[in-house]
């Protein structure tokens, strides 16, 4: 059981993390809290169904080209919609949302409300600490690891990510140094959207796909960036473990009170944030200015 | 001469009721470097935030080199060559020093094609070298002094090799031999040459400040600024003796004294 905890952990986490930390990168650079951040998710898992049971497409190329189909679809829901409502928040939110629920409203049509899932990448078992585990969640838990060590490395190591880095510090400042920080938040809503397609591509063969699969990962991951604090990516990797963990806990010691997991994750937070109200890693609001 | 190199006309611009900026016009030359004095709330930094299009004016025209830069965002505005400290200094305080330089190095202007991070670490370091900071160069900019704040906002300035150096106050808080430091690297910029990987051809400057005693072994020229207009232009001398100059002045602080009241 040991194992099984671990291994649904980790498969948690590590999508928690790759969700939230670009929800994170999109706050931090562009200002915009982006409430359609996990409907890429369920997108890129939708799309895959298509390209595989509808075209008939291999799962690996269904997988690249439905992440490259929400990076479009997230660019251009950024530049159309997003970006010039940027500066009023409200209008931001209500926007963010609307566009979740367009894309939900378009796999319930396209699709009905039943549960669909996708063939696994790879197929067999491999044993981990004597556990039988299957392969397709040893390969989630490698793609998803490496995708968010090179989002760090492409972060901390080019200059691109000290454009995205200094932006996301200070937008104003960054503009008065040559920054066309407007280019920068576009490259940044790819990134971050590439990020939720992702993970919602390496978990599809593992998940069900409905319509509503955005709105609880959604609550999870602001969970996890107020937990983490805000703008620390560090942070968000951090929180992610911690809810994962506990939501796996919850689901391993108490099955019969599975439902409860998110309700107990969102009580870790709230304690959390008794403790520490600028969450793990926040710098409490330091003023911009 | 068929168009200035740096022109503003009739600027003006109002925060709700008040007319912080009210018609000013004003002209830079190549290599020219101007004092732009008045007391406070003369619409100094208000006119350099106008420049850097931080702000938008409400009418009026800004041109560099012939070019109307008037709405473009400050970014497009740095990468024609113009660059701007603040009176207010902005370092970005969870990075290292270094790094906040590296930001505008990677400015379209600074940078050449496929240049490698650490070509523009090289070109980051010789900033701070000119600014005289780099022994701090991996300090993070949160543990950085006033002084030092200040250098840091000159290296980053320099950084994109602008033919415009516009100072917000940059003698601002700084003690007696931190100014003449300060004054002696303005000089020394002015003059122009390479600064290890950063070349300066006689850069063109506007210097702001509340009095004229840090600006006078500087400047070729002052302009002053009182209620949102200009109400004095000329050689530094003509200006200290102006009516109206000292009318402004008066009953604040003199004109070349060190900021105490007359």
């Amino acid at each position: 059981m040991l194992t099984d905890i671990l291994i649904t952990t980790l498969i948690n986490a590590s999508v928690y993390a790759m969700l939230a930390t670009g929800f994170s990168l999109i706050f931090g650079v562009a200002r915009i809290i982006n409430l359609a951040h996990t409907a890429f998710y369920m997108l890129a898992g939708y799309f895959i169904f298509s390209f595989t049971t509808v075209l008939g497409l291999g799962l690996l190329p269904a997988m690249l080209l439905s992440i490259a189909l929400v990076v479009v679809i997230a660019v251009l829901s950024y530049r159309i919609l997003i970006d010039p409502m940027r500066e009023h928040e409200a209008a931001v939110l209500i926007i963010t949302v609307a566009l979740a629920m367009v894309f939900q409203e378009l796999m319930l049509v396209f699709y009905g409300g039943h549960f669909r899932s996708v063939p696994q990448l790879v197929s067999g078992y491999v044993t981990v600490l004597g556990v039988r585990v299957s392969s397709q969640y040893v390969v989630t838990i490698g793609a998803l690891v490496a995708i968010l060590a090179a989002v760090w490395l492409v972060l901390m190591k080019t200059r691109l990510g000290l454009a995205i880095r200094a932006t996301a510090q200070d937008r104003e400042i960054a503009n008065v140094m040559g920054m066309d920080v407007s280019l920068i938040s576009t490259v940044t809503m790819a990134i971050a959207s590439a990020q939720a397609a992702a993970a919602g591509a390496l978990v599809a063969p593992l998940f069900i796909l409905e319509p509503r699969m955005w709105l609880y990962p959604l609550t999870i991951v602001l969970a996890i960036v107020v937990l983490g604090g805000i703008g620390s990516l560090k942070g968000s990797i951090i929180a992610s473990a911690i809810i994962a963990l506990s939501e796996t806990l919850v689901t391993f010691l108490l099955p019969s009170g599975a439902f409860l997991k998110g309700a107990f994750s969102l009580g870790v937070m709230i304690v959390v944030l008794l403790i520490r109200p600028e969450g793990l890693f926040g710098v409490s609001f330091e003023g911009e200015r | 001469m068929d168009s200035a190199f740096f022109e503003i006309e009739g600027l003006v611009k109002r925060f709700g009721g008040l007319t912080a900026v009210d018609g000013v016009s004003l002209s830079v030359d190549m290599s020219e470097v101007v004092g732009l004095i008045g007391p406070n709330g003369a619409g100094k930094s208000t006119l350099v935030k106008l420049a850097m299009g931080l702000l938008r004016p409400d009418r009026g025209s800004i041109r560099f080199r012939g070019r109307e830069i008037t709405g473009l965002p400050p970014w497009e505005i740095v990468n024609l060559g113009i660059a701007g400290t603040f009176q207010n200094t902005r370092p970005f305080r969870r990075m290292p020093i270094i790094a906040n330089v590296m930001v505008p190095c990677l400015a379209p202007r600074a940078r050449k094609r496929g240049e490698w991070v650490k070509r523009i670490e090289a070109k980051a370091r010789d900033a701070l070298e000119f600014a005289g900071i780099s022994d701090l160069a991996l300090e993070p900019a949160s543990h950085l002094s006033h002084g030092d704040l200040k250098r840091l906002e000159m290296a980053r300035a320099i950084a994109t090799e602008p033919d415009l150096l516009i100072l917000d106050e940059p003698f601002g808080g700084l003690n007696p031999s931190e100014s003449e430091l300060l004054a002696k690297s303005i000089k020394r910029l002015h003059k122009g040459g390479r600064f290890g990987r950063l070349h300066s051809e006689g850069v063109a400057m506007i210097i702001i400040d509340h009095k004229l005693s840090d600006l006078l072994p500087i400047v070729d020229r002052v302009i002053v600024m009182h209620f949102g207009r200009v109400i004095a232009s000329g050689l530094p001398q003509e200006v200290v003796n102006d009516p109206q100059v000292i009318e402004a002045y008066l009953g604040r602080e003199e004109v070349e004294g060190d900021g105490h009241p007359a």
